[in-house]
């Protein structure tokens, strides 16, 4: 029996089981739209792949890392000790940062395109709600080395969840494991980071993805104005899954470039009793709603400003979240750009409080 | 330091160079491989059998030639001569050595350059307008033009690596010059020279394909897929031979440099390797990711090819050749012209004297007092860190002093300096950097100036020399 012809008998063995015939003839089926918005669409699988490179690394990561009094010392083995622990550690610790840009970038690609309205407004509350839950994941992971830097940027963005009037300390309370950071609150991220977001994550995360097979790509509405012969798309299989590969390459390049020339550092371990030292802030992504609720509770200062802040910043939050609902496909298309406008609005409004928490903290 | 300092701050005055130079190698490399593009390309053409295939590549040639042109003999000659203007002020001395030691070379140099500029202008401008085997002897005698000034330049190059034992032996008798073969031809010479060839046929496919990338794929689909296909072939020879090239490479380089490769390869585990092994780690992953996206996005995909994945993968070319050219830098450490001047502009033969002079008895563009006094030690101390440390360590930007001795005090600083200053075998910092030369006078102000940075005093400090002049 030559090579060909054991493969073909093995597939056609599987294929009989699991009718992947079928699966492969929907792929050849489906197409991805081309336009000159197309680049945008990479930016979902990117952040896929980098999720995948993280559930892979954090497995190794689990193999040494030890929760509780210990966790200094594992992460300082792994990173010093262990051979290419190091490198495992770095990978993990960027493409956390790289996972949460990618989601970032695919969710105003998917707002200025539009593309969470009618029948998509589940694939976007979901992504919402995934991107929730990835950076509760930064956040929960970045303690778990407590190192100074760890400890004390933990004690700050804690300070967000404790701002909320009358719950807000009992919240942060309980995700401290007691009125200090300390270990109980690593043991408490550490089940946290490795089995209650997981658990959250991978379903949404598998709704998600059916909701992109069932609708597809949305084309931006300028594309969608035009008639359908003038319309261009690709097969999604093979074409636009090797253009997917190419892109995966590419963000593989970029990982482990920052890794190996930039290996994430370990500092001091976290002394409660020493000061905290110069220029503690939360992680990038926590930059900008830190700053923003420090902008406010500048302008309005006390307790009641506190909570107008926070009122504020909520209904924010909510009115993107639930744009799908109000930015609904009108003639005029006045709500269109209103809600584009408000597209740029935020992306300005993140940016600009980003730029002033790093400056101010220089 | 016969020379004024020229102080950038936070960035270096050594990223100014890299920063232009990396750009530069983009396109001058490109200017070498792509003469050998055209002119095979333009054979191509005139050999095929199917009239309006030729055609449609031929015409695709002159907007790539004009790309060409416009490319190389504006944004490469002008960052060419913004590398000359950089180094000159950066390191006049190993530029000075330069100049006296290949003369010959860079009249040469420039000679086949100007014989380059105006073969690419005539090549474009003369197309369908004179005889085409004719207008193919253009080609190939630009491209025999710019090989030359590939040729010549790698010698100067890799003489500051490894200038060889016969240029050693005569250097500073005012005779280096009739050493000039030696130099030339140093040991590093053709192992170098083939990295280069196959990096300029690299990026010749990789530029081709930004004008590829440009055809509409849904009205010239064979076009598109011939040339696309054509231009990622241009990629293999650097796939399959730079492995080979860069052993023979490493095997070429000096004992001690070679130590510094292989100290850097053995410590990967535990993740304390040396910055250029880690830079050699970028060059080899991003060209393989190159090889791989340029199958995916442009060999397998020609027809939806577009300028964003040429851009891609330009980019990625651009690393590749960023982290070369910084391991190339990185690698001459702690000299500029190996095992004659260090990397701050100190001949290696001059230690002794200055050991026992004072650094700044010789400077003669530091500022020595307004006549009223000798200036502070402070003052010295800061003429001292911009001629010794300045060249590759900015105060608080790359490489930043005052993070590097964060945590240390007057005494620790002191003993640092010190050990930089004895420079024993044993020592660490004896591999990248050269000795702190001068006097235990020099020491203390260089220590005293570096303190003051690292452990400002309550009451503002001295004034830096400058303002302390007026």
């Amino acid at each position: 029996m030559t090579s060909k012809t054991l493969t073909t008998s093995v597939y056609d063995w599987v294929d009989e089981r699991l009718g992947i015939s079928e699966l492969a003839a929907f792929a050849r089926h489906k197409t991805v739209p081309v336009h000159e918005q197309s680049f945008w669409y990479y930016w979902g699988g990117i952040s896929l792949f980098l999720f995948l490179l993280q559930c892979f690394t954090g497995v190794l990561l689990l193999v040494y890392y030890r929760p509780g009094a210990e966790a200094y010392e594992s992460v300082r083995q792994i990173t010093f000790v262990m051979h290419f622990g190091w490198l495992i550690r770095s990978a993990h610790a960027w493409a956390a940062n790289l996972f949460i840009f990618a989601i970032l970038v695919h969710m105003f690609s998917v707002y200025f395109m539009k593309a969470y309205r009618k029948p998509r407004e589940f694939g976007w509350l979901s992504g919402m709600a995934l991107l929730g839950i990835a950076s509760v994941f930064g956040f929960s992971g970045y303690l778990l080395p407590m190192d100074e830097l760890s400890y004390f940027a933990t004690k700050v963005g804690l300070e967000i969840p404790a701002a909320i009037p009358w719950i807000g300390p009992a919240i942060a309370n309980m995700l401290r494991g007691g009125p200090e950071v300390g270990e109980f609150t690593v043991q408490r991220f550490f089940a946290l980071h490795v089995v209650v977001l997981p658990a959250l994550f991978l379903p949404l995360l598998a709704f998600h993805l059916w909701l992109v097979q069932r609708y597809g790509n949305a084309a931006p509405p300028s594309e969608e104005a035009k008639p359908a012969a003038e319309r261009k798309s690709i097969p999604f299989m093979p074409n636009f899954i090797r253009k997917d590969l190419a892109m995966w390459l590419i963000s593989l390049n970029v990982l482990a470039l920052l890794a190996s020339v930039f290996p994430w550092s370990l500092g001091h371990q976290a002394d409660s009793l020493v000061p905290a030292p110069a220029g503690i802030h939360p992680e990038w992504y926590f930059m900008s709603p830190f700053e923003m609720l420090k902008l406010l509770g500048n302008v309005l200062p006390g307790e009641s400003g506190e909570i107008a802040g926070l009122l504020l910043f909520t209904l924010g939050i909510a009115l993107w979240v639930f744009i799908p609902f109000y930015d609904i496909k009108k003639p005029g298309g006045q709500r269109a750009r209103a809600a584009h406008y408000f597209g740029l609005i935020a992306v300005f409004a993140l940016l600009a409080t980003t730029v002033i928490g790093y400056w101010t903290i220089r | 330091m016969n020379y004024p300092f020229w102080d950038i701050p936070i960035l270096g005055s050594g990223w100014v160079i890299g920063l232009i130079a990396i750009f530069h190698v983009m396109i001058s490399q490109f200017a070498v491989g792509g003469g050998f593009y055209l002119p095979l390309a333009e054979r191509k053409a005139q050999r095929m059998t199917d009239p309006a295939m030729r055609e449609a590549w031929l015409a695709q040639l002159v907007r790539h030639s004009k790309f060409f042109l416009i490319l190389t003999g504006v944004f490469g000659t002008v960052s060419g001569v913004g590398i000359w203007f950089a180094i000159g002020l950066t390191h006049p001395e190993a530029t000075s050595t330069l100049i006296h030691n290949f003369v010959f070379g860079w009249a040469m140099e420039w000679v086949f350059f100007m014989v380059e500029l105006t073969t690419a202008a005539v090549y474009y401008y003369t197309w369908n307008r004179i005889d085409p085997k004719l207008h193919l002897t253009v080609g190939w005698v630009y491209a025999g033009a710019s090989a030359a000034t590939l040729i010549i330049i790698n010698g100067i190059l890799t003489f500051m690596l490894t200038p060889g034992d016969t240029w050693i032996s005569v250097a500073g008798t005012g005779r280096e010059a009739s050493k000039f073969w030696n130099a030339f031809f140093n040991p590093t010479y053709w192992p170098s020279l083939a990295l280069r060839i196959c990096v300029c046929i690299s990026l010749a496919g990789i530029w081709a394909l930004i004008t590829a990338s440009r055809i509409d794929g849904d009205k010239r689909p064979a076009l598109k897929t011939s040339l696309v296909k054509w231009s990622v072939r241009w990629l293999v020879p650097s796939f399959v031979a730079m492995p080979f090239l860069m052993i023979w490479y490493y095997l070429m380089v000096p004992a001690s440099q070679q130590a510094l490769l292989s100290l850097g390869i053995d410590t990967i585990g535990a993740g304390t390797f040396s910055q250029v092994t880690r830079m050699a780690l970028v060059i080899i992953v991003t060209s393989a990711t190159i090889i791989g996206v340029a199958y995916y996005l442009a060999y397998r995909n020609p027809v939806e090819f577009n300028l964003s994945h040429a851009m891609a993968v330009l980019l990625l070319a651009l690393m590749a050749t960023g982290a070369g050219e910084y391991s190339r830098e990185m690698l001459r450490k702690p000299f500029v012209i190996g095992r004659w001047m260090y990397s701050n502009g100190v001949r290696v033969p001059y230690i002794a004297r200055i050991n026992q002079q004072g650094y700044l008895a010789h400077s003669a563009w530091t500022w020595n007092g307004d006549g009223s006094g000798n200036p502070n030690s402070y003052s010295r101390g800061e003429a001292i860190f911009r001629g010794e440390c300045a060249s590759c360590h900015t105060l608080a930007g790359y490489r930043p002093l005052k993070d590097l001795l964060a945590g240390r005090d007057y005494a620790s600083i002191g003993n640092f300096v010190t050990m930089l200053h004895e420079n024993k075998a044993d020592s660490p910092y004896r591999r990248f950097m050269p000795p702190m030369a001068g006097t235990r006078q020099d020491i203390e102000d260089l220590t005293n100036f570096l303190n003051a940075q690292v452990n400002p005093p309550t009451d503002g400090g001295k004034k830096p020399l400058l303002t302390a002049a007026k």
